[in-house]
């Protein structure tokens, strides 16, 4: 039997260590310092790094008194264990969501170990939302550059939130808080030999816990700044690694989705501050080139997907100057709708059909770039509104569409 | 008279006695070919419930076979061409059997052969389709991978790897029916041989500038990519 715990905090790692001591301190002073009384487990579930991560974990210290907070009642305690299953971030914290039910913990949080801006606070923001307010599922909210994050701001924000009808702004953010219940939840779904253990866990999570009616909220975190992510992981399968999941989530709850109109907010934790970002280059003549290359050599494959009436818009796209480059939000509200359900009725092998989607979004990034570069973030953000609206206006083409 | 009157019945007798034992191979054939064209009617016309059932021609438009057919000027619907096909194939296979029926060693020399080589003509056909959903997924991979990594000439990358794919499959199939097998062979050498060497001189060709400015930058694009736009 286990030892039983209230708190637990998951950080799926692999060759991490040069972030995780900073990751595991900031959550231990957290814990110290925003739950002193509750009996709290920090458990590294590791993919089986080369780079010495166990060892940093072990040994990261932290300073109280430095941080002017008294010794907790009981130290955390620290499990590394490598995860069994497929390699991936899902089955990572599939140990985690094991190790909360088995502990009976309440409140559970997880957080990347490869972020440089986390801070103790982030611990008290995503399990005190459970806690103390009754929630089953923390989102987190993040201060990001405005060009940053044009997935989600394109797609899956959108969709996620015409579809299930809850504005949750990081549907794919990567750090979480959730209940004992919400875990329980979690590890009972036949998942786990998925796509789902390798990728996606993020969207997953998410979608679950708005689709079958869990308490959601949101807690605004600050910046997010991680280690840089490797220069070769290909744009391509980024995309389809979140759309893929995003649209097979679509299928599986298309008798939910159907009936949801309209979306509300959810409730935001957190003080809300706007933090000075690193400025973000973009070469939005390459994009521009990519787009116009897709058009020239992909025409056909569109044709199938969108049609040809759609397909006439974007041949009129390409044919503007860079200047005047504009895609209008009802189109890429099409576009996306289309590519779901070209998904749904399997027109095109899955890689194939949401490759072919990259010049298409990287023609609608920029634009948005285009469009937003004078403006400042509420600016941006007001743009990315208009076209959460377009995706909830639009949706009834979807569910007509849908047989 | 009697000798004459012999001389003529004889040969008819020997005829009429030939027929006689011939005569029941013939009634066998003949049964064995109706029977034949009952079953391959029959079994036709139960494969192609099977296949509206299983919604077969929808299959074949996501896996690209109608296009195929559409492109050699078949216009009809691939569960009936399928159909077809099983069904002449059947019928042909009856027919076999009805000759050797007859029990004349050519024909039973001719249908030996045949039911020998059909293993192998079964193997180029599975060969020729596989290759062909190969050719066509890799086509489409390419073609794809191309114009996400900017590549000017991403349709006649893609159409040279088509190319490839269909030269080694049709010289696969060839191979295994045994027609010619060594001009085969070495006509898929000269041909496979060439399209590479001509595929390596053009893109060295093309890649001294380009590669001239990669080296010169000293992976100053790179760099670039790097301190872009973070899309997740």
């Amino acid at each position: 039997m286990a030892e039983n715990a209230d708190i637990v905090i998951g950080i799926p790692s692999y060759n991490n260590a040069k972030t995780v001591g900073h990751v595991i301190r900031a959550v231990d002073a957290g814990l110290a310092k925003y739950f002193p009384d509750k009996k709290a487990v920090i458990i590294n579930s590791d993919g089986g790094s080369k780079d010495g991560t166990s060892e940093v974990i072990k040994n990261a210290v932290i300073d109280h008194n430095a941080l002017l907070i008294q010794h907790p009642l009981s130290m955390a305690h620290r499990i590394t264990t490598p995860y069994h299953g497929i390699p991936g971030k899902g089955s990572a914290i599939r140990t985690v969501f094991q190790t909360a039910v088995d502990m009976g913990a309440s409140a559970c949080a997880i957080v990347d170990s490869d972020l440089r801006s986390i801070t103790p606070e982030w611990i008290e923001l995503l399990i005190s939302p459970v806690l103390k307010e009754g929630n089953d599922f923390v989102a987190p909210l993040y201060d990001r550059h405005k060009f940053d994050g044009t997935i989600t701001n394109s797609i899956v924000y959108p969709m996620t939130r015409a579809f299930y009808g809850k504005r949750i702004r990081q549907p794919i953010g990567g750090e979480f808080g959730f209940s004992g219940n919400m875990a329980e939840f979690y590890l009972k779904q036949d998942v786990w030999e998925t796509d789902v253990a390798r990728f996606g866990i993020d969207i997953w999570m998410t979608t679950e816990a708005i689709a079958n009616d869990f308490r959601v909220c949101q807690a605004f975190l600050g910046a997010k700044i991680h280690d840089p992510k490797d220069p070769g992981s290909d744009l391509s399968e980024m995309l389809v690694q979140v759309v893929s999941s995003l649209f097979d989530l679509t299928e599986k709850h298309s008798d939910k989705w159907k009936e949801v109109k309209g979306s509300v907010d959810v409730s935001t934790f957190g003080f809300r501050y706007h933090v000075g970002l690193e400025h973000v280059k973009v070469n939005v003549e390459r994009m521009l080139k990519i787009f116009r290359e897709g058009q020239n050599n992909l025409k056909g494959m569109w044709l199938d997907i969108i049609g040809s009436g759609d397909l006439g818009e974007v041949l009129v796209l390409g044919a503007l100057s860079d200047k005047d480059f504009r895609f209008p939000l009802k189109l890429w509200t099409r576009i996306i709708y289309d590519y779901a359900i070209a998904y749904h009725k399997k027109k095109l092998p899955p890689q194939h059909l949401i490759k072919s989607l990259v010049p298409l979004y990287l023609g609608k990034t920029a634009s948005f770039v285009m469009e937003v570069e004078e403006m400042d973030k509420d600016g941006a953000e007001a743009e990315i509104e208009k076209l959460c609206m377009e995706f909830e206006a639009n949706k009834e083409y979807l569910v007509n569409s849908w047989k | 008279m009697e000798g004459f009157l012999n001389l003529i019945l004889e040969p008819i007798n020997e005829v009429y006695l030939k027929f006689k034992g011939f005569f029941p191979n013939l009634l066998a054939m003949l049964t064995i070919i109706i029977i034949g064209v009952f079953v391959a009617w029959l079994v036709k016309t139960v494969l192609l419930k099977f296949f509206r059932a299983i919604k077969f021609d929808s299959w074949c438009d996501r896996m690209g076979f109608t296009a195929l057919l559409r492109k050699a000027d078949i216009w009809s619907k691939p569960a009936d061409i399928f159909a077809v096909a099983v069904y002449w194939f059947m019928i042909i296979g009856f027919l076999m059997v009805g000759f050797s029926a007859l029990n004349i060693q050519a024909i039973d020399s001719l249908v030996s052969q045949f039911f020998l080589y059909l293993p192998r003509a079964f193997s180029a056909v599975v060969i020729l389709l596989i290759g062909y959903m190969v050719a066509g997924f890799l086509g489409r991979a390419v073609l794809i991978a191309a114009v996400n990594s900017g590549l000017h000439y991403a349709k006649l990358l893609a159409e040279a790897v088509r190319l490839l794919l269909t030269v080694l499959i049709l010289a696969m199939a060839l191979e295994q029916l045994q027609v010619a097998p060594s001009i085969v062979v070495a006509a898929f050498s000269i041909i496979f041989g060439g399209i590479v060497i001509a595929l390596a001189i053009s893109f060295g060709v093309a890649g001294i500038d380009p590669a001239r400015r990669m080296i010169e930058s000293g992976g100053e694009e790179k760099k670039k990519e790097k301190g872009d736009v973070e899309h997740v």
